[in-house]
């Protein structure tokens, strides 16, 4: 049944990943194991660890990303244990609230805590006001520990991520594994490292594992607060070098090792896949009223934990609306020049313009792709669907630097798919790129909805005569149309802000999207700082927008759309 | 994969006290005398117990009590409170009102983890990232019992439910028969004041559900174990309680042993709840010493009332309750409980033959089960005549 459909669809979508995952990945690697005759050498992948910068540069991503991934574990746990157990005032609403941070740019958010935490910011000018801390002698927070500032900001950005996984492994818990350990004695903390962490290991297994990596091979963080020694700066101050460089790719290469050893090693020891045995739930969660002091502490935490996430983003709102903001705690005047300044400004618009386009473009082939990749998977019977799943998955474990440098080196003049980038303009090349970072998350969405309709319902219309592509355009599409528009918000908000690519492929100003756009201004004298908060800005409110709007439309599944 | 139930002698639960409590000791030396005293179990008692969830009133003011080391059924249809009263016994419902006592102590504010009861779960809830052995030691680790003696208790505990041998085992490779005996171990090696259990056997198929109620049953005599136990499986509760709770409504509509509770109902609800039962309602005309005459739509009844409280009078209304097992049918009128009607269902099924009558005057079929049938009675236009004992015959106060 439908089974000439699956092969067709099985074939397209699996000469899309050969071209546009596959071949860049191969690309980049030929570039850093073979000399410019064309011989193989391992010279330039040996000396990235001879060469103490390189190594220097890994050490520090490293750190980057395990230290990320700790925060956000430490900030998410409490945050979910406290969501799963009480009910508490304005619980909903926080809920929602707590995943904003995770749609606005670090990389934007990184110029407001510059802005904070720098040696003349808002934060030394609270502690000397408060008489806390000498005038003479301020603390450089982010000088003396950058990688401590890329670690909060990075961990501020991603906790929503361990968040929406804990607190989903959580829901899913029988609650009777924990019932049975308090009735055996089992109390407290030590039930929760006993029962409750083990069992929701696979869940925080599957965010860690998005963090780090995402955290490991973070590029415009690092890239604002000016620290190149972590190995994703490296990779892009190498390709402002002569074309010729293979260090670069070499580089990518260790990092997509790194990566997929990081990930493999995970999840030998915590992602093992743990069946429950028995019968079904049969209690239902017991999540008891917080009262009175309780119920305020509940809701304290997470309106903190809210607060200090969006705060490096107030700073980049106040920068975008400030005259004079030096050595005070607050701006000390105001204006709206900023605003009128980028629209005013021809690289503003027109990247406005770029990104919009390029993200669209890209939503619109993820959501062709995914559906037809989603509907083979859960509702064809052909033997490999398990490893097209897997491979549309992929682009959320590889870093988006390694295929951004694949895409580079494709469409290079020469090559055969130079005609990508027509006359310098990316935009073809782009919208691919973005489409495949951001597939995972609408191939998720579409199979969730093909795995809560009932197949009997697309047979039902069948069985009245309507034949299997109409029946999927009449019956499954309307039915699972709310996650297919919440996956492709996801999707087209996370193109909007696409770091990676659009730093490395969009080479003319007249083809910046907006993060380019951003870091181009950013690193111009003048106002450009106040120019990019005001860009910065704009596209924030836009995206918390369609975050706060996919999660009400997928609710707790959010979360699943996280998992690798 | 299912268990054999190890010895033949233990198929009859009525037989258990003999033969088996004999055997356990022998089986398992020192098992009941590793800490130098028995189980420490007690008797329950509850009183006024109240649990509203928002409007809703899930036990509404519960008195019961359960003596030491007795077999307690709480039974009822669901949504009757049986299991939100054993959750609350267990302390993982805090009751609104009411106190619950262990022999002589106040429990009610005691968290769950400090009752020292242990509770079989419906869904098992074994943990899946803990094998078999580590599931078991889990309590006694809790109670600080030194490693050798957990070693030793665990297999034990495991021996006694027949997984000798499998403690190394992921839980997800148990089959639903063994998990069950792993949940039971679980809750036995931690010699609990009480052992609760929560419709323990409702994941099992038909055949193995027989084979573990008695097991049950087997253990926790051997071990003399307060056992509370939640089902709405009546022929389980039938089988193996010493006593029963009928729950109605978050109510205790009667309490009782199994012959009690089957032969003397107090109400039509109970009659009707534990096993099958024709109701027909009427008028008390006569009485004479126990027996009592009611007159119904299809003839004149007689009966016993079995409610000691209730004194029945000439006048009253009431409803006859004759189990379809005491009637007998024949082809010519009877002398006692005669109800004339036509066959519209005859149903063989080997050992029972199963019949409705329907009666004139009445549109609700009597059911009539005739054991050993010989010949099964299918002709629809004959008259057949139906026949009881008046001591099978319960007069019921009518509501």
């Amino acid at each position: 049944m439908n089974r000439a459909l699956s092969i067709t669809v099985y074939f397209l979508t699996g000469v899309f990943f050969l071209l546009f995952l596959a071949y860049p990945i191969w690309h980049t690697l030929k570039e850093a194991f073979l000399t410019s005759d064309g011989n193989l050498t391992f010279a330039y992948f040996l000396e990235i660890f001879r060469n103490p910068i390189y190594r220097e540069g890994l050490v520090n991503s490293f750190f980057m990303g395990l230290f990320t991934t700790l925060l956000c574990i430490l900030i998410a746990i409490p945050l979910a244990l406290i969501y799963n157990t009480w009910n508490f005032p304005g619980k909903g609403i926080l809920n929602s609230l707590v995943i904003v941070p995770l749609i606005l740019p670090p990389f934007v958010g990184a110029l407001g805590i510059r802005q904070i935490l720098g040696q003349s910011g808002a934060l030394n000018s609270l502690l000397i006001d408060l008489g806390l801390m000498d005038s003479s002698t301020p603390v450089d927070w982010l000088g003396q520990g950058q990688l401590f500032g890329i670690v909060v900001m990075n961990a501020l950005h991603l906790f929503p991520i361990a968040y929406l996984n804990v607190s989903a492994a959580l829901a899913n818990l029988d609650p009777a594994l924990d019932e049975a350990a308090e009735n055996l004695g089992c109390h407290g903390i030590r039930r929760f490292f006993r029962i409750t962490l083990p069992l929701i290991m696979p869940g925080l297994f599957a965010g860690s594992t998005i963090i780090f990596i995402w955290a490991f091979t973070e590029l415009g963080v690092p890239l604002i607060f000016d620290f190149g020694r972590v190995t994703s700066v490296q990779i892009f101050s190498g390709i402002k070098d002569l074309s010729g460089n293979p260090f670069p790719y070499a580089l990518v290469i260790v990092m997509l090792l790194f990566t997929g050893g990081f990930y493999l090693l995970g999840k030998r020891f915590f992602g093992k896949n743990m069946e429950l045995g028995g019968g079904r739930a049969t209690s239902s969660s017991q999540v008891s009223d917080a009262t009175g002091g309780m119920g305020i502490l509940c809701t304290g935490i997470f309106v903190l934990v809210i607060l200090v996430a969006l705060l490096p983003h107030a700073g980049v709102v106040l920068l975008s609306i400030s005259d004079t903001w030096y050595a005070t705690v607050l701006p000390s005047s105001f204006t709206t020049q900023h605003y009128a300044d980028a629209l005013g400004h021809p690289l503003t618009l027109l990247s406005i313009g770029n990104s919009l386009k390029y993200a669209s473009l890209a939503t619109c082939l993820d959501l062709v792709l995914g559906v037809a990749i989603a509907w083979v998977v859960v509702r064809s019977k052909l033997p490999g669907r398990q490893i097209l799943d897997t491979v549309a998955m992929m682009p959320l474990a590889i870093p988006g630097l390694v295929l951004a440098f694949g895409y580079l080196a494709m469409t290079r003049e020469g090559q055969p798919f130079d005609f990508l980038i027509r006359s310098e303009d990316p935009m073809l090349i782009l919208v691919i790129a973005y489409g495949v970072r951001r597939l995972p998350y609408v191939v998720r969405s579409a199979a969730a909805g093909f795995q809560q309709t009932s197949v009997s319902l697309e047979e039902a219309a069948r069985n009245l005569g309507c034949p299997p592509w109409k029946s999927l355009f009449k019956i499954s599409l309307p039915l699972i149309s709310a996650n297919l528009i919440a996956g492709a918000l996801l999707a087209f908000s996370f193109a909007m802000l696409e770091v990676s690519d659009s730093l490395i492929l969009a080479e003319q100003q007249q083809h910046f999207p907006i993060t380019k756009a951003i870091y181009a201004l950013v690193s111009s004298l003048g106002d450009g700082p106040n120019l990019a908060s005001a860009l910065g800005v704009w596209s924030m409110a836009f995206l918390a927008i369609t975050i706060v709007g996919a999660g009400i439309m997928l609710g707790r599944k959010l979360g699943s759309l996280f998992r690798v | 994969m299912h268990f054999p139930v190890a010895s033949p002698n233990l198929r009859n639960p009525t037989h258990e006290c003999g033969h088996v409590s004999v055997s356990a000791f022998s089986l398992f030396p020192g098992a009941l005398s590793a800490t130098g005293s028995s189980p420490a179990m007690v008797s329950i008692h509850i009183r006024g117990l109240t649990k509203r969830f928002g409007d809703v009133v899930a036990l509404d003011g519960i008195d019961l009590d359960i003596e030491s080391g007795e077999l307690f059924f709480l039974l009822g249809p669901s949504g009757c409170g049986k299991t939100t009263l054993l959750r609350a016994i267990a302390g993982f419902h805090k009751p609104d009102e009411g106190t619950i006592k262990f022999g002589d102590e106040d429990i009610t504010k005691v968290p769950p983890y400090k009752r020292e009861t242990a509770m079989m779960f419906q869904s098992y809830a074994l943990w899946p990232h803990l094998n078999v052995q580590k599931n078991v030691a889990f309590g006694l680790e809790e109670r600080s019992i030194p490693r050798a003696e957990v070693k030793r208790r665990v297999e034990q505990a495991l021996a006694m439910v027949k997984m000798e041998g499998l403690g190394s085992r992921k839980i997800h490779e148990l089959s639903g028969g063994q998990q069950q005996r792993v949940a039971l171990a679980r809750a036995l090696v931690v010699r609990p004041r009480c052992l609760m259990l929560d419709e323990p056997l409702s994941n099992l198929d038909a055949k193995l559900r027989i084979e573990m109620r008695t097991e049950i049953r087997r253990i926790c005599k051997e071990f003399g174990l307060t056992a509370i136990y939640v089902t709405h499986d009546q022929k389980e509760a039938l089988s193996i309680a010493d006593r029963m709770a009928i729950l109605v409504d978050g109510n205790v509509a009667q309490v009782g042993t199994p012959e009690e509770l089957y032969r003397k109902p107090k109400s039509e609800l109970i009659a009707g709840f534990v096993g099958e039962t024709n109701l027909i309602e009427g008028e008390i005309v006569f009485i004479s010493g126990a027996n009592v005459y009611v007159r119904t739509p299809v003839g004149e009844m007689v009966g016993r009332a079995v409610d000691e409280k209730w004194k029945p009078t000439i006048g009253e209304k009431a409803t006859v309750s004759v189990r379809p097992e005491c009637l007998s049918i024949h082809e010519t009128p009877q002398a006692q409980n005669t109800i004339a009607g036509l066959l519209t269902e005859s149903v063989y099924l080997g050992e029972i033959a199963q019949y409705s009558l329907m009666a004139d005057g009445s549109i609700i079929p009597i059911r009539i089960s005739e054991l050993n049938p010989r010949r099964v009675l299918r002709n629809t236009e004959q008259t057949f005549y139906t026949s009881s004992s008046p001591e099978d015959v319960v007069i019921l106060p009518s509501n």
